[in-house]
């Protein structure tokens, strides 16, 4: 029988799990346990010195199991997996134990949080001997793209990758291209025109040879896995199949419609309108009231469904910036005109912006603060039918403020796409709760998602400006140019295998396979794992009656033993 | 009295234990006794594995899973589902309470909500008090 030889290492993470865990005193205790040849605790176990250290202990003391008790493994296991790898030793011996997200940073009691560590390194060692080494495969990656989505962002990345030579497959569902941004007549902070930067984007997206838009299209279906996409797509006629390797999700957002708060009286007021609404008159170059007359007074009013619980909570990025270029907007078309701006808070995020809330500040206009979170503004209609009027309290003076408006324009949030979540569905991904896609780590890489070869880009994520939503699409394409370029992915391992010695043929797992990867072999009358399709689900698994397949990774002996040892540390210490 | 509860929970990596990370990040307190076991997907969830970890001393067993149309595997948590009432059926002819056994869906973004449901399990199961399944057991071997 092979003799098992485990490292265990536990991570202080800084403080981070130090405070809230006596790291010596697991170590202690998990140098107890059986197999167990050393256990060691060290301050930042990813450091390149932490792996080092597992590196070397491995050449020195043979050993063949790692344990790091650590953060979450969706955090750090491909790190530690390749520590193992370069100390050559099989990836998949190794077994991650949770003490940060799932210990740490949730408990407050000491000894407590001391002896649940103890306890999921404990069920840790006790499955790790039970890891089998697992072979990479590698697959075929089509080099051809599909990008969702033919806004600013959607465009930036077709063209990033076309301009390399690889082919796109850029789907749109409306009629043209170029998403929000279209729809904007200046922008912010110099002042120069949207239309001539999209109008030169579309113009370089529609004649690039290597870009293949669809519009007025939409995706019924994707199937397989990276490298290796299916898409039926269809518009008014037909219905197509697209292959291609990567995935980009680009599928931008859209405005919210403000007449569901009751202060501001949209739709029912006449001239309160939107900045969609505001946009518009200023793309047609006309600032008006609904009798046709120039407003003497315009209020804008900021945070219009955002940064509020009974709305969005987020705040949506952009709308304070575009408030500012109204009022330079409105000073020059129309002087006399006097601006109130009523913020909650000014936010200049971003290259020259702050610079632009500065030179702003000198026009025609006066700064009004107010409660976004208690106290929003009342619009009421003035029985002159001209003028509508404003009342709240203003928070820096404390003072009642009440304003007489011609025009009030409302800085509507933005929210996310109504079919996001299909969409996700589609691509095998997750959207939060505000229903913007989920990235794979919101600060280490915010363009993967948790779905190999499937990429997010734009405000599809969040809300964010041009350059941003441009950085995040060039970015994405970068990604997807790497894997193309290297021709080859690594496929799931931790597939399932059926154990033909035991298998009745009862095909219970081909019933349950949500990707068909199980076939019936006739001729042995068992059934057959294909591990090109399969996705390591174990759904198969268990629904076998016979115990005939294994779930590589999961399996009846790792999690069964790993019960064992979260439980019987938790019951012998208690 | 202010018995605190072991649980073992069982959560697909995809939704539920990345939800219960969240909670982490985002600082949520909740029951130090609940023990995580990460699975791929809530469809790979054995009833062995629930029975087992009755056996060996658990006073309560909490099963996550992506909300229903979100299962990264597209229908895992619905094979889960149809396993899971069965199972029920069963334990509950054991002996075993029926708030003991607990399945519920948790997405990425419910990290308050996974504290929530932590707690609020605990306190059921601490009313009803240890689960005697493995004295049982263990005075009959
Ligand atoms: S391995 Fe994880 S827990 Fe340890 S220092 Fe790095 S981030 Fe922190
Ligand atoms: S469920 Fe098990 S026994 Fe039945 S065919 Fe599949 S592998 Fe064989
Ligand atoms: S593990 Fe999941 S994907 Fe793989 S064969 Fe079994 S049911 Fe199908
Ligand atoms: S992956 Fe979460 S339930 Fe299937």
């Amino acid at each position: 029988m092979e003799e098992y030889r485990i490292g265990v290492y536990i991570c202080w993470c800084g403080t981070n799990i130090a405070m809230m865990v006596d790291v010596e005193a697991v170590v202690e205790e998990i140098k107890k346990l059986p197999n167990v040849t050393i256990a060691k605790d060290y301050k930042y176990m990813c450091s390149d010195p932490g792996q080092d250290l597992i590196v070397k202990d491995i050449k020195e003391h043979h050993l063949n199991r790692i344990v790091v008790a650590a953060c979450s493994p969706r955090m750090h296991e491909p790190t530690f997996r390749k520590a193992l790898e370069n100390a050559g030793l099989n990836p998949y011996f190794f077994e991650m134990a949770n003490i940060r997200e799932q210990v740490s940073w949730v408990h407050t009691d000491r000894i407590e949080a001391t002896r649940k560590a103890k306890g999921l390194v404990a069920g840790a060692v006790k499955r790790v001997v039970h890891h089998k080494a697992l072979n990479k495969r590698y697959v075929d990656i089509h080099p051809a793209t599909l990008i969702i989505g033919a806004g600013v962002a959607g465009m930036s990345a077709a063209l990033e990758i076309a301009d390399s030579g690889q082919k796109v497959h850029l789907v749109e569902q409306c009629n043209q291209l170029g998403g929000m941004v279209r729809k904007v007549d200046l922008n912010y902070p110099y002042l120069n025109s949207s239309r001539q930067t999209i109008s030169q984007l579309i113009k370089n997206t529609e004649e690039h040879p290597d870009i293949q838009i669809y519009t007025e299209s939409k995706i019924d279906k994707i199937s397989g896995y990276i490298g290796n996409f299916r898409a039926l797509l269809s518009n008014h006629q037909e219905q197509r199949e697209l292959e291609f390797g990567n995935i980009l999700i680009a599928t931008g957002l859209k405005s919210f419609d403000p007449s569901i708060i009751e202060n501001y009286g949209y739709k029912r007021i006449p001239n309160v309108i939107t900045s969609a609404d505001f946009e518009k008159m200023l793309y047609s170059g006309l600032i008006h009231c609904e009798n046709g007359k120039e407003p003497g007074n315009i209020a804008i009013i900021h945070c219009v469904g955002s940064r509020n619980e009974n709305y969005h909570p987020y705040c949506s990025r952009t709308c304070c910036m575009t408030a500012l270029k109204y009022i330079n907007q409105i000073s020059s078309a129309a002087p006399e005109c006097n601006i109130y701006d009523i913020y909650a808070d000014m936010r200049a995020i971003g290259k020259d912006c702050e610079e632009l809330y500065a030179s702003t500040s000198k026009k025609n206009v006066m700064f009004l603060m107010f409660d976004q979170q208690h106290d929003l503004p009342v619009i009421k209609q003035n029985g002159n039918g001209k003028t509508v009027s404003i009342e709240f309290t203003e928070l820096l003076s404390g003072e009642s403020i009440h304003i007489q408006a011609n025009m009030v324009v409302l800085m509507t949030a933005v929210e996310s796409q109504a079919n996001n979540k299909e969409i996700a569905h589609l691509a095998g991904i997750s959207t939060d709760k505000n229903g913007f896609f989920i990235e794979k780590h919101p600060k280490l890489d915010p363009v993967a998602t948790t779905t190999e070869g499937v990429y997010i880009a734009g405000t599809c994520q969040s809300p964010k400006d041009i350059p941003d939503s441009i950085v995040q699409a060039k970015a994405a394409a970068a990604r997807i140019l790497a894997t193309i370029a290297k021709g080859k992915v690594q496929v799931e391992v931790t597939t399932a295998q059926v154990n033909e010695d035991i298998c009745c043929g009862c095909q219970c797992c081909a019933s349950v396979c949500p990707y068909s990867a199980i076939s019936y072999n006739e001729d042995k009358k068992v059934s057959e794992v294909n591990e090109i399709l399969c996705k390591g689900c174990g759904t198969c698994a268990s629904a076998c009656p016979s115990g005939a397949i294994v779930s590589k990774h999961f399996t009846d002996n790792q999690i069964l033993s790993q019960i064992t040892g979260v439980l019987e540390m938790q019951i012998e210490t208690a | 009295m202010n018995y605190k509860p072991t649980i073992i929970g069982f959560l697909c990596n995809w939704c539920s234990y990345t939800g219960a990370d969240l909670a982490g990040t985002s600082r949520q307190k909740y029951e130090d006794k609940i023990r995580i076991i990460r699975v791929m997907c809530s469809g790979r969830i054995e009833p062995t594995f629930v029975l087992d970890a009755f056996r060996k001393g658990a006073d309560g067993i909490l099963i996550c899973g992506c909300h229903p149309g979100d299962c990264h595997y597209h229908e895992g948590n619905y094979k889960c589902l149809r396993r899971f009432h069965l199972l029920q059926k069963y334990t509950q002819q054991m002996g075993i309470e029926k708030e003991r056994l607990r399945l519920e869906w948790i997405s990425a973004s419910e990290g308050k909500e996974f504290a929530e449901l932590v707690d609020e399990m605990s306190e059921k199961i601490a009313s009803l008090g240890k689960c005697m399944v493995k004295e049982t057991l263990d005075t009959y071997r």
